[in-house]
């Protein structure tokens, strides 16, 4: 698999790409600001790139601009945007125009590489990918009338993985058990929540965490 | 006209103080009725052909309304005000007036008739003083001042010349006088010549400049002042005008003659012009007199601590002048405010408008600019208002220091913000990087470990790798409590809704909190909503509703909860809120800012 690196600080980017480069991943091209990262992918067509949410010139929300346009421009490219910040709604800008093929990550996620490689992968196949941190933030967010309290233990569970952008072939590997058994448990938790279910499984994931959201 | 510090404005000597003034002017008046009467008869008996008042009842009735015009306006504004000389020269001026129909008085005394011509030419001057004087009592600016200095000296040079070298039996073109002068050294028939065709040229002349001035003081001047100046300025205006008709009718018919059309009519309009001047000055004395009642009527509640401003609306009021303001000097400061301690530039006099220093004890108390119908406004002030104007002063300085204490407050917080989010970068870069970093070397050295079967490094460097991530994720917290970087690249919405997904109770969120605000504004919202949680936890509340709404330039956030009366009274918000302009209600169990977003 082929990706850039695009991280402001050397520091952290050349750490990433030694952990990439040991687990195999074949690491093209790296960039220290938005600028180059874009020049990069257009030269180097990776098949990820993995970005820095924050970059020059301001530190602020470079690195979502940047996945939103490598997404706009270059569809068969996916984006992991690695990220200091448990904040949802960061997230939710980033899958809100192309739910599919892009990540957000916290970046110490990345010291556990096999959890990063199966994100890539899962992007590079089309998925989604939530940081897990994010996702049990909003499940564990206090509510007045708790809409998920009608939910088995399982259940819970499985709306967890939608949220962290899993399909249900993936549920199904993680939890053990069939695919159908999956699509049974997400049909009867759509119901229980009253959101519709979409055919699209990307389009799901921004349902849901709009939902645990509100 | 500039004030000048510590004395009223250009007011160093008082005019005609002594004690002989008021009687002297008491007897003007049956002086100026007895010239007048004198001027009547005369007309209509020996001087029926050497007059214009001689020539018709309306020249006649003209002639004796325009000169005790001028009288009555006179004594009018010299008894009623002490401004300037103005009301004793247009009393001149109406005497004066009647000189040239003494000077027809056929077989009057040779001594009359020589005093009436040498007088006669002062008309022009006096009427251009009391024109340019006007309303401020003085000529305004070196300007005008020098223009009437130079036209007084050329109709005292003219009178003169003409005086001592003019003998009237040699003029052909002597019409009102043929026969007396008495001043008469040597007759120069052509030096009396020139020195007549000079001055009507310099006095058509000189017309055309108070032409000038008077169109160019009403175009250029605010409405408000245009209103004082235009009762004068028009008059003056037709004045001037017939005073250049006259001059030209000269030049194409060099003998003058009462009784040619030409000449009549611009005699009459020249007449009414000085009627209508003489009731512009006599109402602007009226108004004056109306506007010192009102001041000496107001008097300032000392007793009832008045509202900042209220010296002004009341001096407003008793002058009639929307415009009028009172600048106080600070001078510890050196700088002028107004009444509720805003720095303002210092008011500087224009046509129509004067600047009165008014000074206590010689130092300045406060600057007032206002209309000009009252020139010596300072005189006019009783002790009350002069002790509520010192009052008023004190309070806008109290005033000022509070803006000043205000704003400093303000750059405090805004100096702590961006200290808070300076750190927090500092933390993120710095610490936060470097931790990273470390965690990657540790995977690293791990994997080696694993390849190597080292269980005690791989059980040691697993340790290791969880402390760091706990690190990790505490840095993390600590940066986002110091201060959150969504709210600056966000607004408070999102920042709000973070702070809801790890509350510590049930956090409801309306939906306007979405709309971005000034950055300011919006921390010390997002602060005051993160405090109000935590206390709202800590008093056993089962959740916490907040709202936000923004109006008129206000960002107005609330915070509801349904735990226990609280008995803190949130100083550090209401520090934080007050710093900014804000107001923070606090209730048991509900607090709301208002912070303005100018």
């Amino acid at each position: 698999m082929r990706v850039v690196v695009a991280d402001d600080i050397m520091l952290t980017r050349e750490g990433i790409v030694r952990l990439l480069r040991d687990a195999g991943i074949d690491v093209v091209a790296q960039a220290e600001d938005a600028e180059a990262l874009l020049r990069e992918v257009r030269q180097a067509l990776p098949d990820v790139a993995v970005v820095d949410i924050r970059m020059p010139p301001t530190h602020t929300d470079e690195g979502l601009a940047a996945a939103q346009a490598i997404r706009a421009d270059h569809p068969e490219i996916g984006v992991l945007v690695l990220s200091q910040y448990v904040e949802p709604s960061y997230a939710m800008r980033l899958i809100q125009d192309h739910p599919e093929r892009v990540g957000y990550l916290l970046k110490e996620r990345v010291s556990d590489i096999a959890t990063v490689v199966d994100a890539l992968r899962r992007i590079v196949d089309g998925e989604t990918v939530i940081d897990p941190t994010i996702v049990a933030r909003l499940l564990g967010r206090r509510r007045r009338v708790d809409p998920l309290a009608g939910l088995t233990d399982r259940e819970r569970e499985v709306l967890g993985l939608v949220a962290e952008g899993m399909s249900n072939r993936a549920i199904a590997a993680r939890l053990f058990v069939t695919e159908r058994t999956v699509e049974a448990h997400v049909t009867q938790i759509l119901l229980k929540l009253g959101l519709a279910e979409s055919p699209d499984q990307h389009r799901r994931v921004l349902a849901v965490l709009t939902f645990l959201r509100a | 006209m500039d004030t000048q510090p510590g004395g009223c404005h250009n007011h160093g000597v008082p005019h005609m103080s002594a004690s002989w003034a008021r009687p002297a002017r008491i007897a003007a008046a049956p002086i100026g009725l007895a010239i007048a009467v004198g001027a009547f008869l005369i007309a209509q008996g020996p001087g029926v052909f050497t007059t214009y008042a001689g020539r018709s009842g309306l020249a006649a009735g003209l002639t004796v309304a325009a000169g005790l015009g001028l009288v009555l306006a006179g004594l009018l504004a010299s008894l009623t005000s002490r401004a300037g000389p103005a009301g004793d020269l247009a009393v001149l001026a109406g005497i004066v007036w009647f000189a040239p129909v003494w000077v027809g008085w056929q077989v009057g005394p040779p001594l009359v008739r020589s005093l009436g011509m040498l007088v006669a030419g002062f008309v022009f001057p006096l009427l251009f003083y009391l024109v340019l004087a006007f309303p401020g009592g003085r000529p305004p600016g070196g300007f005008t001042r020098a223009l009437v200095w130079i036209v007084c000296l050329e109709a005292a040079l003219a009178a003169l010349g003409l005086a001592l070298f003019r003998d009237p039996y040699l003029d052909p073109a002597c019409w009102s006088n043929c026969t007396d002068n008495v001043f008469l050294v040597r007759s120069v028939p052509a030096l009396a010549r020139a020195v007549g065709a000079t001055d009507r040229w310099f006095t058509a002349a000189a017309a055309t400049a108070l032409l000038t001035v008077c169109a160019w003081r009403l175009l250029a001047r605010k409405r408000l002042a245009r209103i004082v100046l235009l009762p004068v300025a028009l008059p003056a205006m037709v004045f001037a005008a017939a005073i250049c008709a006259h001059a030209v009718a000269l030049y194409r018919m060099p003998l003058e003659d009462p009784g040619n059309p030409a000449f009549l009519f611009i005699f009459e309009i020249q007449a009414i012009a000085v009627i209508l001047l003489a009731a512009g000055l006599a109402a602007d004395a009226v108004t004056a007199v109306a506007h010192r009642r009102g001041v000496a009527r107001i008097v300032a509640n000392l007793g009832e601590a008045p509202a900042p401003g209220s010296l002004e609306l009341a001096l407003a009021r008793a002058l009639g002048d929307p415009e009028l303001s009172i600048a106080y000097w600070l001078a510890a400061v050196q700088r002028y405010v107004d009444a509720r301690g805003r720095p303002v530039a210092e008011p500087v006099a224009t046509p129509g408008r004067l600047v009165t220093a008014l000074v206590q004890q010689d130092t300045r108390v406060a600057v007032v600019s206002h209309t000009a119908t009252l020139p010596e406004l300072e005189r006019e002030l009783g002790p009350a208002i002069r002790l509520g104007l010192e009052n008023e002063r004190l309070q806008a300085e109290v005033l000022f220091q509070l803006g000043e204490v205000r704003a400093s407050r303000a750059r405090i917080v805004q100096t702590g913000d961006a200290e808070r989010r300076r750190l927090e970068r500092n933390l993120h870069d710095g610490a936060q990087q470097r931790l990273l970093a470390l965690s990657y070397d540790i995977r690293l050295a791990h994997a080696n470990a694993v390849a190597e079967s080292d269980d005690q490094a791989r059980l040691l460097l697993e340790h290791a790798l969880a402390d760091v991530q706990a690190s990790l994720g505490e840095l993390r917290e600590l940066a986002h409590g110091i201060y959150p970087a969504i709210l600056t690249e966000a607004g408070l919405g999102p920042a709000l809704a973070t702070l809801a997904d790890s509350a510590a109770i049930p956090v409801e969120l309306d939906d306007a909190v979405q709309n971005r605000h000034p950055e300011v504004a919006e921390t010390a919202a997002y602060l005051m909503v993160a405090e109000a949680i935590e206390d709202a936890a800590g008093r056993g509340a089962g959740y916490a509703a907040v709202t936000a709404a923004y109006r008129d330039g206000y960002l107005t956030v609330t915070v509801e909860d349904d735990g226990r009366s609280r008995t803190s009274s949130m100083t550090a918000i209401a520090d934080r809120v007050g710093a900014l302009g804000g107001v923070l209600t606090v209730e048991p169990t509900w607090l709301g800012v208002e912070i303005p977003c100018g």
